[in-house]
């Protein structure tokens, strides 16, 4: 394996970021890890506060009509989700920069699941006007993503496919849903 | 039926103001937009108020939507104007301090259009 000097500073602590997740760097060392087959890893950064962090995820495909490419409303979730914990630890919404990972279309025949997440995820920073300065997405075979959120530095390597989980679309937490509390 | 209820949703995600746009728009309602407190309070002083009800996020740039229920209820045109809360947090200190300041109610995201629909209803009526 390369040997990468910046992700070996200070032995930093490894994070597994599961589908589902959204981890932020608490501003020690540490590489915020993940095994991508059709999901999506996007990784934001603020260069001026140094913090960043990783959500993962697997959208289900919008209803017929919609109009969506992926299932939006949780994907706009779990977006914010990550944005609003890095700006609980100082970070700025402006001076956000991503890269997204995965996508692959692991199965040929299968709907292009993969290629569709991409897309959400491309289109998501689209209209919140994030810059996108970094995307290795597609293809047929599952990705390793190291993420150093002091950094803001990614590797994405690929992997054997037994390495990638077998997964099925991150489920919305349907109980929690849209509880209403009237005051 | 929601009909002729005008909402001022206000969110700093254009993505989110979409889904909240295309969710209201097809139950009916009608929807004006802010992205952020201070946009929402140019928002109601250019247009004279004129909202039924206001949907807000709390995470936001330059006036958060504390910040946005605290001015409101300052004035006396939006004491009694329905205020809920539209946010990726549910933890109690921040409901109580919403409460405190004056917010009608806490919807937690992701949004289910049927319960914020019902739930917009229900203040409005």
């Amino acid at each position: 394996m390369r040997h990468d000097p910046d992700l070996a500073i200070n032995t930093p602590v490894r994070i597994t970021v599961m589908q589902g997740q959204v981890c932020v760097g608490d501003g020690t060392p540490q590489i915020l890890t993940t095994v991508l087959g059709s999901c999506i890893a996007c990784c934001l950064y603020d260069p001026l506060a140094r913090i960043g962090g990783m959500n993962h995820f697997l959208l289900a495909e919008p209803h017929p009509g919609s109009g969506t490419v992926a299932d939006a409303n949780y994907g706009v979730y779990l977006m914010e989700l990550l944005i609003n914990q890095m700006m609980t630890r100082g970070g700025l919404k402006s001076r956000i920069k991503a890269h997204i990972y995965g996508g692959a279309n692991m199965h040929t025949g299968m709907t292009r699941i993969g290629d569709a997440n991409a897309r959400f995820a491309i289109n998501f920073l689209a209209a919140e006007r994030i810059p996108l300065i970094r995307e290795d997405t597609g293809g047929h075979r599952a990705r390793r993503v190291d993420f150093d959120p002091l950094r803001g530095r990614a590797r994405s390597r690929i992997v054997e496919q037994v390495a990638a989980p077998s997964v099925g679309q991150t489920s919305m937490p349907r109980a929690a849903v849209g509880d209403v509390e009237l005051f | 039926m929601s009909e002729n209820i005008h909402v001022l949703t206000v969110d700093d995600s254009a993505s989110m103001r979409a889904l909240l746009r295309a969710a209201l728009s097809s139950r009916g309602y009608n929807v004006s937009q802010a992205e952020d407190g201070v946009a929402a309070l140019e928002w109601l002083a250019q247009n004279g108020g004129g909202v039924d009800v206001i949907l807000t996020d709390i995470n936001m740039p330059r006036m958060d939507g504390f910040g946005l229920i605290e001015a409101l209820r300052g004035q006396s045109r939006f004491r009694d104007c329905p205020i809920l809360v539209l946010s990726t947090e549910s933890s109690d200190d921040k409901k109580a301090r919403a409460r405190s300041a004056g917010a009608t109610g806490w919807i937690v995201k992701p949004f289910d259009a049927e319960k914020l629909d019902l739930a917009l209803r229900r203040v409005t009526h």
